[in-house]
């Protein structure tokens, strides 16, 4: 029985740390963690420079599909070393994408104007 | 007779016995193992899908096998409507309203739901494009060759004088395309993908979302089947079978076909559909290395005002790419969209970069154009 007793106390001191520094709010630390993030790789569709957002042409053989991306003030955009500005951008030019789904839509944290497409 | 030359006089008496490949066959030289995925893959290929299986809810076919049948990979007799918008220089797919690819026939449930036959025609487009469902034999081999090749034979700016320029498309991420009537997929595993999503609206692991309806999304309940529709190996036998799809033999060349195929040159035909091409290194021995019987460049051409239709990527709606001969024999209809009945009408009709050898094809003798036309249909 002593020994029953023991083992408790010594399970309840080792635990003791651990609810400690365990989050008030288990929910929070999933939402805390990164959201995934996704690349496209597509022709520019359109671009509303007043409403910060991007439309892009991706898709597989003759399966096309638009993706609707959003910029951010902390987006960053880059063509061949340069950084150019959203307003830059017009259809027909390709682009890389990187960014991350939000419960505001599709947000882009990186554009990358490519080199490639010029007639 | 020594043994050696007798080992030789066999092996030689072999080869010139070989059967002849017919349209349907699969490439010689495959392993037991690739043999059995070109069959399985045929399975995949003839089934019929059902709203139950994935089909719709828009559609053009219910199977693979529907429009490349007679034999399995070869031609059928539909006809599809594609639709873009041309602003020079830009060409838009269309993608937010349905396109490029315009289903014409629609589920029960979703004619239910919305009263349509077919998808509706896109707004905005400018252009509107028939198509013909193309033989599928000998995919695997073009899929292979390098893009080096196709640039070595592009000349965009007619710096040779012939009249004849070519120049690779691009598909929407920027890769050089080669597959279809516009050359605008990149890889054959895409076009193959793409055309369980475009054809039958078959969701897979490659284009996991469903075609909407003309840009707007589905009303409930009208697409059962969870997606994706068909698995990855489902896919992977699909693509496997078209790629080991052989290219027909071609029949043997009599006094007139060899006249024919002489003057295919001597005219300027050969200046674009290349007779020959040569595969890349691929882990599969009967794709590898192989020098093929092609008559593509895979380069896109300005044909002219009177076959323009739609845009795509990078080609002008008169722009087309090549179209690869084979199993010409086989065929009632030519051109894109089928508007040619006979081979004679399909090179008269060739026009822009074509209309040299189209001239210089009317200006033969009666008997000679009859020899090219021998000629083409020994291919």
């Amino acid at each position: 029985m002593r020994r029953m007793i023991r083992t408790a106390a010594l399970t309840a001191i080792l635990l003791v740390p651990l609810v400690i520094s365990a989050p008030a709010n288990w929910g929070a630390l999933t939402s805390a963690q990164p959201a995934p993030s996704y690349t496209y790789q597509g022709t520019v569709r359109a671009v509303n420079v007043r409403a910060g957002t991007l439309e892009l042409i991706t898709g597989v053989g003759m399966s096309l599909r638009v993706v609707r991306l959003k910029t951010a003030p902390t987006t960053r955009l880059v063509a061949a070393g340069a950084a150019p500005r959203l307003a830059d951008l017009k259809p027909g030019d390709v682009v890389r994408a990187e960014g991350r789904r939000t419960a505001a839509g599709l947000v882009a944290d990186r554009v990358e104007k490519l080199a490639v497409g010029a007639r | 007779m020594t043994r050696p030359w007798v080992v030789l006089a066999l092996l030689l008496l072999t080869v010139g016995c070989q059967k002849p490949v017919k349209p349907g066959d699969p490439l010689r030289g495959l392993s037991l193992a690739e043999r059995d995925r070109f069959d399985r893959g045929k399975v995949v290929f003839d089934s019929v899908f059902t709203p139950e299986t994935g089909l719709g809810p828009l559609f053009n076919s219910t199977g693979c096998g529907e429009c490349h049948e007679d034999p399995a990979g070869g031609r059928g007799d539909e006809v599809e409507v594609h639709a873009t918008a041309f602003h020079a220089p830009v060409c838009d797919p269309l993608a937010q309203e349905g396109g490029p690819v315009i289903q014409q026939h629609t589920t029960p449930a979703l004619k239910q739901a919305l009263g349509i036959d077919q998808e509706p025609f896109p707004p905005s487009a400018t252009a509107r494009a028939l198509r013909t469902s193309p033989v599928i034999f000998g995919r695997g081999l073009l899929d292979l060759v390098p893009d080096s090749a196709l640039l070595a034979y592009a000349d965009p700016d007619d710096r040779n004088h012939d009249g004849v320029k070519g120049r690779p498309n691009h598909f929407v991420d920027g890769r050089i395309g080669r597959f279809g009537r516009k050359g605008f997929v990149p890889t054959l595993r895409e076009f193959n993908a793409g055309a369980f999503a475009a054809e039958m609206s078959v969701t897979n692991p490659a284009q996991p979302t469903e075609e909407d309806v003309g840009g707007k999304p589905l009303p409930a309940g009208v697409d059962p089947a969870p997606d994706p529709e068909i698995n990855q190996e489902q896919l992977d036998l699909t693509d496997d079978f078209v790629r080991f799809l052989a290219p027909p033999t071609p029949l043997r060349l009599g006094k007139d076909g060899r006249h024919g195929r002489d003057l295919f040159s001597q005219i300027g035909c050969a200046t674009c559909h290349i007779p020959t091409l040569r595969t890349g290194y691929s882990p599969v021995q009967a794709l590898s290395n192989q020098e093929f019987a092609a008559y593509t460049d895979l380069l896109l051409h300005d044909m002219g005002a009177d076959l323009a239709d739609i845009c795509l990527g990078l080609a002008t709606p008169a722009d087309f790419r090549t179209e690869p001969l084979l199993d010409l024999r086989g065929a009632e209809h030519f051109l894109h969209d089928g508007r040619a009945t006979t081979l004679e009408q399909a090179i008269e009709l060739h026009g822009g970069e074509g209309s040299g050898a189209r001239d210089r094809f009317k200006g033969l003798a009666a008997a000679d154009r009859a020899a090219l036309v021998a000629f083409l249909k020994s291919l």
